[in-house]
């Protein structure tokens, strides 16, 4: 097995590359009791995405290596990771904007959800959280023979919010969350939004209600690294802002 | 450490702040009810804090309340508008700065106490 992976025969001529060391937190359930890093070092091109390194670890240094991805294009949402400390979809991030020629980045799992293997983490508490919401269309009233209508404005409303992935960065930066996994987290409350804030739904009050419980948009602090994170730039303060008038005023 | 931006050490911030607020009022208020058991009680206690660590904790503590107080504006400022949540993070150094410049002035007023205790 081969230290560093050759470049590929069609790499175009004279395209710069770069030696990283990935430095990746391994954890094996059956054997390690405690994660440890392992680093491997990577000869890459510039312009890769830590996705592609990451593939060739695993591909042509260690097959062991765990993690999620399925459509490398930053749509599924299957990759979010703690790359150099910060929450990314792997497939997102470019090489040259996380490490210099010779330096070393660092990939974590995701935090406050169980390790099962490596990278890759137990989504099952994140997407109950989901299901708390109700994420589905709610409207009693009879179909009308062609589409529901929205004005452009009402479309807008929740432009942001169903832009939404469910890759869990937003929710797996929260400094609440990590101590306190009852909280249903920004990602829910994106998704809350969504319905929320659509003209076309019916069922506003429950999920105001959802959110205002104590699990639900008061436990947001406002440290704002869910909107750093947010491979899809959804403003997710904005939107819990938004979410938590909207509850405070329907008490009133 | 997660690498957050300001607005999660503004978080943490205010929680420490807010945490050191609390433990200084119970202090405050146990100390000072220690009068009860008559003066000798009470000075004991309070002749501890000419201890330097104490007088030091003196400007800690009036940069702690200007930073809870001044964030909390800002916290107010951001759950009710959304000019506020797009300025955060300049309000957060103003914040800062205000605290600091609280700190300074309290230095500086209480610097003979600071350097020779009471
Ligand atoms: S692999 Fe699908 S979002 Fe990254």
């Amino acid at each position: 097995m081969p230290e560093t992976y050759p470049a590929p025969a069609n790499a175009a001529e004279g395209v710069a590359m770069m030696r990283v060391n990935v430095k990746i937190l391994r954890f094996d359930p059956e054997k390690d009791r405690k994660a440890h890093w392992e680093t491997y070092p990577v000869e890459a091109q510039a312009g890769d995405r830590v996705l592609d390194v990451i593939n060739h670890v695993k591909w042509y240094l260690d097959p062991s290596l765990t993690f999620r991805r399925s459509c490398g294009h930053g749509i599924c949402g299957s990759d979010a990771m703690l790359i150099n400390g910060r929450n990314r979809l792997a497939c997102k991030t470019l090489l040259r904007d996380v490490a210099k020629d010779g330096g070393t980045i660092t990939v974590e799992p995701i935090r406050g959800l169980k390790v099962e293997k490596d990278l890759l983490v137990d989504m099952e508490p994140f997407f109950d959280s989901y299901r708390a919401i109700m994420p589905y269309f709610i409207n009693e009233s009879p179909p009308p023979p062609a589409e529901r209508l929205q004005s452009p404005e009402q479309a807008d409303r929740m432009a942001h919010s169903s832009n939404c992935i469910l890759c869990a960065c937003c929710t797996t930066s929260c400094p609440i969350f990590w101590v306190n996994g009852s909280y249903l987290g920004p990602a829910s409350i994106v998704q809350a939004h969504r319905f929320i804030f659509d003209s076309r739904d019916q069922a506003t009050p429950q999920r105001l209600n959802i959110m205002n419980q104590n699990t639900g948009v008061w436990r947001c602090r406002t440290a704002y690294n869910c909107t750093e994170a947010c491979p899809r730039d959804i403003p997710i303060t904005t939107i819990i802002e938004e979410v938590k008038r909207a509850v405070m005023y329907q008490q009133a | 450490m997660y690498r957050g931006r300001e607005g999660q050490w503004a978080f943490l911030l205010h929680r420490l702040s807010g945490l050191a607020i609390l433990a200084y009022l119970l202090i405050h208020v146990i100390s000072i009810s220690l009068f009860m058991f008559g003066e000798n009680a009470y000075m004991t206690v309070h002749r501890l804090y000419d201890f330097w660590l104490f007088r030091i904790g003196l400007v800690l503590i009036v940069a702690g309340v200007v930073y809870h107080a001044f964030n909390g504006l800002r916290i107010i400022v951001m759950d009710f508008t959304g000019t506020g949540v797009a300025y955060q993070r300049q309000m957060w150094y103003g914040v800062l700065a205000i605290s600091v410049l609280a700190a300074l002035y309290t230095a500086v007023r209480l610097y003979p106490r600071l350097v020779g205790g009471y």
